[in-house]
């Protein structure tokens, strides 16, 4: 796994030329620090306490002139900041961007509800603090170096005694740093699952009342909020760390210049040199100090923590890509081969969870048009996602037009089978972007050829035009599916499963469309939202849990009281629930079988 | 007094003894920061011999002594601040969770899930700053001012160099003053533009997974990211504007307090000790800009309370004090109506008797009120005119215990509340006799650790989480009411949970919302609503013969 200081050093290496132009601004910037004890010891001891005021002022003036260079280095320095931080946060943008798309079209993944507050948050977080841990750690650098070279320039002995104390200091906190991160990190992490927690127990409000668990779910949360004071205050007491380094690099000198002055005089230094050794340490050394201790606490710590929760959270990226990717051997179709097979296939979504399907059976064959029924959460879904290769069935083959979908690539699936979800995915980006999704190369004639069979002229006008920008919010749920349908019409592929694909649409915009599609040729694959659905189906599978059917219309309600049900046809009458359970399937294959004498 | 500067008083004395303590070693610190410079500067003094003194190090304990203040008292004052923080915050969420869950679920439910969470989490934790930023508040303005008497006591001039320095550099570097509002919106417009097609990208996510073209997509998604640099690089050039002006004011007025310093030093009216302290007490002084950042600190601490209070102050819901005498659970609806927040009547004048231990189907066409039937029935949601009585008791007139021991629910898609599955779905009781009820217990049985498997870790499909949903509403003893629980079961399992159900055994009052044909035809009695009014009440065969009944069914 990539770590924080993997990063870091790669991104320090990787702008190289930036950083330099930024130590330069910053000399620049320490000017005045290293000129202030300096300069006000030749004003006080050559000036004012010469009897010469005038000297003592241009000196001074001298130091305001600095103050000015100062002050531009100060201004380049931030400016150039943008040419270190900008490109870091465009890594991680893309690292994040590419991790939660990555995530939520892996084999069984999904979308992570989190990943929004991550594009923006915390990679804004990560991007301030860092700028924030250059300027500090810069500063304190140039501050304190300029600081020392002015004491050396004043009185050498002198810069010796501060450094010692400044350096101790500095190594305190160093080795303070990795506990301060530990528990900055648990800060974090406390935070973050009491954010869980409420998270689920106000989302289940309603329930929580009506199960009487009132006062239970408030201690649920209260134990978090509690634990998070608790981590709250185990970090408040790293202030006596921060205070300790303080002391000792901050303060330690200035007693230790005290006890030199006498010395300093003795050796021919006037007062004013005591001065500017003094002014060195509490105007120079000690703020820079101050910053860099305060400044690693607080957003250093932040910067190192969220880092690592943003890479942790981005890994799972590599895993997923790092899936070996077999060899697809050459397409050896033929009419005998049917478009879609199943074998003996089972899945479930969790180790120990029961089996959406199990043994499972299907063959379908070229040119076939099949609805597939049931009630809801029953496995449709699970089911067009495992023929299309989108999850990975724990036992079982899959075979589309003869190839096997495991191993191949996306991009060769998506050539061989054109999957439409219910939940019609466009985006936006120019109308001719999105009808052209799955086949981006398409002719313009063939295009308007096909906007002209599914009947869309009427919404691409609408909505300006091949060129004009399509903005999601300006369609309807059903426009948005008429769009993702055209998409499927102009695939390369020859099988198309529609899951609830036309579930917005009015029943007779539905009956258009799905009649053109068994029109194109190829194998359609209907997960019926409606019965009509069905009745226009060549055969239909039910899935009822335990068993699964296989039959056209009218076979399935002569056998299959469920299939009655959900039909809404009730030709016999009230029925008792008890009186008619359905058969349950006692073997490997379903009972009636889903793998009947096809061709 | 609003109520939201009653909350911020709240927090502050949930702080206890630190906010008192606090302000102790505040002043304590301020006091040894604004004498350091002076006892320094006769330090100095008396090293040099500029000064008639008791001896070259005499001074030298009492800087020590300072110093030791100083540092110490920064470090409890630090420390001080986050544990008074963490103790405010506390206090503040346990009140604001409590008040969350006595809300009434309707009340609750007008606060969207996210907006509740970031008050809990991150508007209470800018409230919970309330100590520390009080003590801050009135301690802050003492370090500038005590620095402008400590420059004039040193000698009158230097006061008014600093302040005429202070006005003077004030007026030059207004025009500096740069405005990021600009590019900071353009920032964050990009940025929404980059979240907003991640989003887009995020939702379409079966398609792009069918379709293979998830590099294609992360492209787009990024495609705003060079107007972000652009607009980046806008917010640091403002930034370095405002760095360059601070780089300036503080270090020009240090050095204009040292010229008029320096010439009275020359007119022998000052020692170089005193110049010395004169240094540092304007570079304290300079730290007036700090006084306005407390001031925000302050406003934060307040909006985080005012937002809090806004929830604080929903009426939370009542229960009653009587307790359910023995009874078999007869349910009675007198003149029920339900409002739509416009006014509409959803439920008109409902009357409804259901005998105890009756099953009680409720059908009707999508829209005619089943679910609001069912929600009024056992005190889900309170009706906004007549009354509904459990064994002859109106339901407000129970306590919270009795209400929730007798009356249990069963939703279409329950949300389980608590960390283990055992919690979840006995919330205190044993969850196995009415997980097995559900038809559930086997699935329970084959999670890592069972019962005590942490619910974050289940894997579990719409049915599987209804039944856990339905084994939780199982324990009530005198009234289960299932709206649409059982509909994402397959017919084998809704068979098997239907006989549990419907079992002669079973003594409770039973109201079941559901569009399926068994349910009504198991049922004692169904009660078929159209346009929230009832239409009819009777058993399913008989109300079968009438064709408009039959069609509720059919759509």
């Amino acid at each position: 796994m990539t770590t924080v200081g993997a990063v870091v050093r790669a991104a320090l290496r990787g702008r190289r030329a930036a950083l330099w132009r930024l130590a330069g601004w910053s000399v620049a910037e320490s000017l005045p620090a290293a000129a202030a004890g300096l300069l006000t010891a030749r004003a006080v001891d050559d000036g004012f306490l010469a009897g010469r005021p005038l000297a003592g002022l241009l000196w001074l003036a001298l130091l305001g002139g600095a103050v000015l260079v100062g002050a531009y280095g100060t201004a380049r320095a931030y400016a150039l900041l943008g040419d270190v931080v900008e490109p870091f946060r465009d890594e991680l943008l893309h690292r994040v961007v590419a991790a939660a798309v990555g995530q939520a079209t892996a084999a069984g993944g999904r979308a992570d509800d989190a990943v929004v507050a991550r594009l923006t948050h915390q990679v804004e977080l990560v991007r301030d603090t860092w700028a924030g841990l250059l300027m500090v750690i810069r500063g304190f650098l140039f501050a304190a170096g300029a600081a020392l070279i002015g004491l050396v320039s004043l009185a050498a002995p002198v810069a010796l005694v501060v450094a010692v104390p400044v350096l101790a200091g500095l190594g305190l906190f160093v080795v303070a740093l990795p506990a301060m991160v530990a528990r900055q990190r648990q800060y974090v992490l406390a935070d973050e699952r009491l954010g869980r927690v409420a998270v689920t127990a106000v989302s289940g409000h309603r329930d929580v009342v009506a199960s009487g668990a009132r006062d239970r779910t408030a201690d649920w949360v209260g134990e978090q909020v509690d634990a998070q004071a608790r981590v709250e205050r185990r970090l408040a007491t790293m202030a006596a760390t921060r205070a300790l380094s303080l002391a000792v690099g901050g303060w330690l000198p200035v007693l230790a210049v005290l006890l030199s002055a006498r010395w300093l005089v003795e050796q021919g230094l006037g007062p004013g040199a005591v001065l500017g050794a003094l002014i060195y340490v509490v105007r120079g050394v000690q703020p820079a100090l101050h910053t860099l201790v305060q400044g690693v606490a607080a957003g250093g710590l932040r910067f190192a923590v969220t880092l690592d929760r943003l890479l942790r959270t981005s890994a799972h990226l590599d895993a997923v890509h790092e899936r070996p990717v077999a060899t697809v051997t050459a397409p050896r179709a033929s009419t005998a081969t049917p478009a879609l097979s199943l074998r003996g296939v089972t899945f479930r979504y969790g180790p120990c969870a029961a089996p959406v399907l199990d043994g499972f059976d299907l063959d379908v064959p070229d040119g076939d048009h099949l609805a597939i029924v049931g009630a809801s959460g029953i496995g449709k879904s699970t089911l067009a996602n495992l023929v299309a290769g989108i999850l990975h069935p724990q036992a079982g083959r899959v075979h589309l037009g003869g190839l096997p979908v495991a191993g191949a690539s996306p991009a060769e699936l998506a050539r061989r089978r054109v999957l439409i979800p219910q939940e019609a995915y466009v985006f936006t980006a120019p109308v001719r972007d999105n009808l052209a999704y799955l086949r981006p190369d398409v002719p313009q004639e063939v295009l308007e050829r096909a906007v002209a069979r599914l009947g869309l002229g009427g919404l691409v006008r609408r909505l300006g035009g091949y060129d004009a920008t399509l903005r999601p919010a300006d369609l309807s749920a059903g426009e948005r599916q008429q769009v993702a349908l055209l998409r499927a019409w102009l695939s390369p592929a020859r099988l198309v499963i529609l899951d609830e694909a036309t579930c917005h649409l009015d029943p007779p915009t539905e009956a258009r469309l799905e009649r053109a599609f068994a029109e194109r040729p190829g194998t359609l694959v209907v997960i019926a939202h409606r019965v009509s659905s069905a009745l226009r189906a060549r055969r239909v599978l039910l899935l009822d849990g335990a068993s699964a059917l296989l039959d056209d219309h009218e076979g399935l309600l002569e056998r299959s009281a469920t299939y009655r049900e959900l039909v809404g046809y009730w030709t016999d009458g009230p029925e008792r629930v008890r009186s008619s359970p359905t058969p349950v399937r006692s073997g490997r294959r379903p009972d009636g079988s889903a793998h009947p004498s096809w061709p | 007094m609003t109520p939201a500067d009653r909350l911020l008083l709240r927090a502050v004395r949930a702080a206890g003894w630190w906010t008192p303590a606090l302000l102790v070693v505040t002043l304590a610190g301020v006091a040894a920061e604004l004498a350091l410079p002076a006892v320094l500067g006769r330090a100095v003094d008396a090293a040099v011999g500029s000064a008639p003194t008791s001896g070259p190090y005499g001074w030298l304990p009492v800087v020590a002594g300072l110093v030791a203040v100083i540092v110490v008292t920064g470090a409890l004052r630090d420390y001080g601040t986050g544990v008074a923080a963490a103790r405010s915050t506390a206090s503040l969420r346990h009140l604001l969770v409590r008040h969350v869950f006595a809300l009434d679920p309707r009340r609750a439910a007008r606060h969207p899930v996210g907006e509740l969470v970031g008050r809990l989490v991150g508007q209470v934790a800018d409230a919970g700053q309330a100590a520390p930023t009080a003590v801050l508040a009135v301690t802050a303005t003492v370090p500038p001012l005590g620095s402008l008497v400590a420059l004039t006591l040193i000698d009158p001039w230097l006061g008014l160099t600093f302040v005429a320095g202070l006005v003077i550099l004030g007026v030059l570097l207004r025009t500096f003053v740069a405005d990021a509002s600009a590019a900071v919106a353009g920032y964050q417009q990009a940025q929404g533009l980059l979240a907003g097609r991640l989003v887009e990208a995020l939702a379409g996510a079966r398609t792009i997974a069918a379709a293979g073209t998830a590099d294609r997509e992360v492209d787009r998604i990024l495609a705003p990211v060079d107007a972000l640099r652009e607009h980046g690089a806008r917010t640091w050039s403002v930034l370095a504007r405002a760095a360059a002006r601070g780089a300036v004011v503080s270090p020009l007025l240090q050095l204009a307090v040292v010229a008029v310093g320096g010439l009275a030093l020359a007119a022998g009216r000052l020692t170089p000790g005193e110049l010395l302290a004169a240094v540092q007490y304007a570079a304290l002084g300079a730290g007036l800009g700090t006084v306005v950042s407390t001031l925000n600190k302050l406003v934060r601490a307040r909006a985080g309370c005012r937002r809090a209070t806004d929830v604080l102050g929903e009426p939370v819901r009542r229960y009653g004090t009587r307790a359910l005498p023995a009874g078999p659970g007869e349910l009675r609806l007198c003149g029920v109506t339900v409002r739509s927040d416009d006014g509409r009547p959803l439920l008109d004048r409902v009357d409804l008797h259901v005998p105890g231990g009756a099953l009680l189907a409720v059908v009707g066409p999508s829209g005619s009120g089943k679910s609001l039937l069912a929600a009024v029935a056992g005190r889900l949601r309170d009706p906004d005119e007549g009354e509904v009585r459990l064994d002859g008791v109106p339901l407000p007139e129970l306590t919270h215990t009795a209400l929730h021991t007798a009356v249990g629910y069963g939703f279409e898609r329950p949300v389980l509340v608590g960390a283990t599955v055992r919690e979840a779905v006995g919330h205190g009781r044993d969850p196995v006799p009415t997980a097995r009820a559900a038809a559930i217990h086997d699935f329970v049985e084959r999670l890592p650790v069972r019962y005590d498997t942490e619910l974050a870790d289940v894997a579990m499909s719409g049915g599987e989480r209804q039944r856990l949903g339905l084994a939780r509403a199982m324990r009530a003893d005198r009234l289960l009411i299932l709206d649409d629980a059982l509909s994402s079961l397959d017919t084998v399992t809704a068979y098997r949970v239907g006989q549990a159900l419907t079992a002669a055994a079973d003594r409770r009052t039973r109201v079941v919302v559901g569009y399926r044909v068994p349910t009504a035809a198991a049922a004692d009695l169904v009660v078929w609503l159209d346009g929230g009014r009832v239409r009819a009440v009777g058993p399913h065969l008989l109300l079968w013969a009438d064709p408009a009944y039959r069609a509720v069914f059919r759509s």
